[in-house]
């Protein structure tokens, strides 16, 4: 009884120590913020290459034939921007995320001393990548019959694409598309690497201080998970309402 | 006694080849307004590929198509325009499964034609009516039976007021007891007078319905004719076997 008594005493002494004095719980707060802000932007830009690529490879694959056969501009200039696209989808995913944080830092944007819109800048091109293979498996598996049916109504590609194709692959990607932004949340961990005071810097910073790490690293891997689950119910939520159409 | 003001589809040497592989290898005929053709042939003769090159879902590799006077096949023709007057009818029904029926019929008429919910929503609830579904407007394509996704299909293709119909095996995908109901509504268009190209099996509908039946294989139109001449006195031996098969 005396033994449990005692190591509540102290673990209310470490609370102080770890998040009360000199007002260390903001730098969790500020970290948090970082984290979230990090991941928004990342999420936004990556989410507007994924449909950029993802558009250009999939026309490319869907019009080739019959581009090559017309001939002319049209296809010199898919040809080339589905071979940009490629590029960046082998150097992007062919190397790791904190390289690429690092690179931006240090090498592409020297002068810039704030570590966010960089994170946000190198943490969305790295996500676009993924989302834009994600974006196109969905419209790749999307039966060709939809795309006939609108385009024999007298839609041109891009409205079949935008009104029947996109529609259908939103809904059947959406869990994989959950998935990646999942992980580009904990991937954001690694702006620490460029002093950025995220979430994980943060519960690192106070434990080296504090020499504390059982409080700061646990309550930084609880605040990741709280996230995780509410962002994990906001998307099953969504996919329940697009589900209406199936019975 | 036929001018050319008659003819709303003339075909000139029409050939179509994936790859090596020759599938159409030069098509002749012409299609007047309001004439019933039904295309019969062995599987693997070409006569869906033919279908598919009217309104350009295939690209033919040589020849030309003229639609209401209209190089089609030309480069700089602007095919959408042209198949918004071209409707068609697939096997697999190809309804949207993210729309009800309602808008599955009222997405091309409102976007491509200009026309306000209320006009298009009414001539929908109108063609509905003909095919005995107006009950089921608000339905999700995944709800109806296959018989009535093909009567909607129909009255889908009907919405944009086409000017041709094209039916690519309209009742191949559908359980026999359903084939009766799909036969009927396209009788009834028959009759109405709309021009018509209708690939398939059903023999009892090519007797019954078809101004002209075209019989192709091995890439050519090997024998045409009344369904009379067709059927109770075919020339080609090709004919003769064929119809000994399916009859």
């Amino acid at each position: 009884m005396q033994y449990i008594t005692n190591y509540f005493a102290s673990l209310a002494h470490d609370f102080e120590t770890v998040f009360i004095a000199k007002d260390r719980y903001l730098q969790i707060v500020q970290g948090l913020l970082n984290t979230v802000k990090i991941t928004a932007g990342a999420l936004i830009i990556g989410v507007v290459i994924g449909v950029l690529v993802a558009a250009v490879r999939s026309s490319y694959d869907k019009n080739k034939e019959t581009l090559k056969m017309r001939g002319g501009f049209g296809y010199i200039a898919l040809s080339i921007l589905n071979g940009i696209c490629k590029v960046y989808l082998t150097v992007i995913r062919g190397t790791p995320v904190v390289v690429q944080l690092m690179i931006a830092y240090f090498v592409i944007f020297v002068s810039v001393k704030d570590g966010v819109p960089i994170g946000i800048f190198a943490f969305g091109i790295n996500s676009g990548a993924y989302v834009a293979e994600i974006f196109r498996g969905g419209i790749m598996a999307i039966d060709n019959g939809q795309f006939e049916a609108g385009r024999s109504l007298g839609f041109n590609y891009i409205q079949t694409m935008w009104y029947i194709v996109i529609p259908q692959m939103f809904k059947a990607v959406l869990p994989t598309l959950c998935n990646e932004f999942i992980a580009l949340l904990k991937e954001t961990s690694v702006a620490g690497y460029v002093g950025v005071m995220d979430l994980t810097k943060a519960g690192n910073s106070i434990a080296g201080v504090t020499y504390n790490y059982f409080l700061p690293l646990l309550t930084v891997a609880a605040i990741y998970l709280v996230v995780v689950m509410v962002l994990t119910a906001l998307v099953a939520r969504l996919e329940r309402r697009l589900r209406r159409s199936d019975h | 006694m036929t001018t050319d003001n008659n003819i709303l589809i003339s075909v000139q040497n029409l050939q179509k080849s994936f790859g090596d592989i020759e599938v159409l290898k030069g098509i002749n005929t012409n299609i007047k307004k309001g004439e019933v053709v039904v295309i019969i042939g062995p599987s693997g003769s070409g006569k869906s590929t033919f279908l598919r090159t009217l309104n350009l879902l295939e690209m033919p590799t040589g020849g030309e198509i003229y639609f209401e006077g209209i190089n089609i096949t030309a480069p700089d023709t602007n095919i959408n325009l042209h198949r918004q007057k071209m409707g068609m009818v697939f096997q697999q029904f190809n309804l949207f499964p993210h729309m009800t029926i309602l808008k599955n019929m009222t997405i091309a008429p409102m976007k491509l034609l200009g026309k306000t919910k209320v006009q298009a929503e009414e001539y929908a609830y109108e063609l509905l009516k003909k095919v005995g579904l107006e009950d089921r407007a608000n339905a999700y394509p995944s709800q109806l039976s296959g018989g009535q996704k093909q009567r909607v299909a129909i009255v889908r293709a009907l919405a944009m007021n086409p000017d041709v119909m094209l039916f690519d095996e309209p009742t191949s995908a559908l359980d026999p007891e359903m084939v009766g109901e799909v036969l009927s509504v396209m009788k009834e268009l028959a009759a109405s007078g709309m021009t018509m190209a209708v690939v398939t099996h059903e023999m009892g509908f090519a007797r019954e319905v078809a101004d002209r039946v075209l019989f192709i294989d091995e890439g050519v139109i090997m024998e045409e004719g009344t369904p009379k001449e067709v059927f109770e006195n075919p020339k080609s031996p090709r004919l003769q076997d064929f119809l000994s098969k399916v009859l």
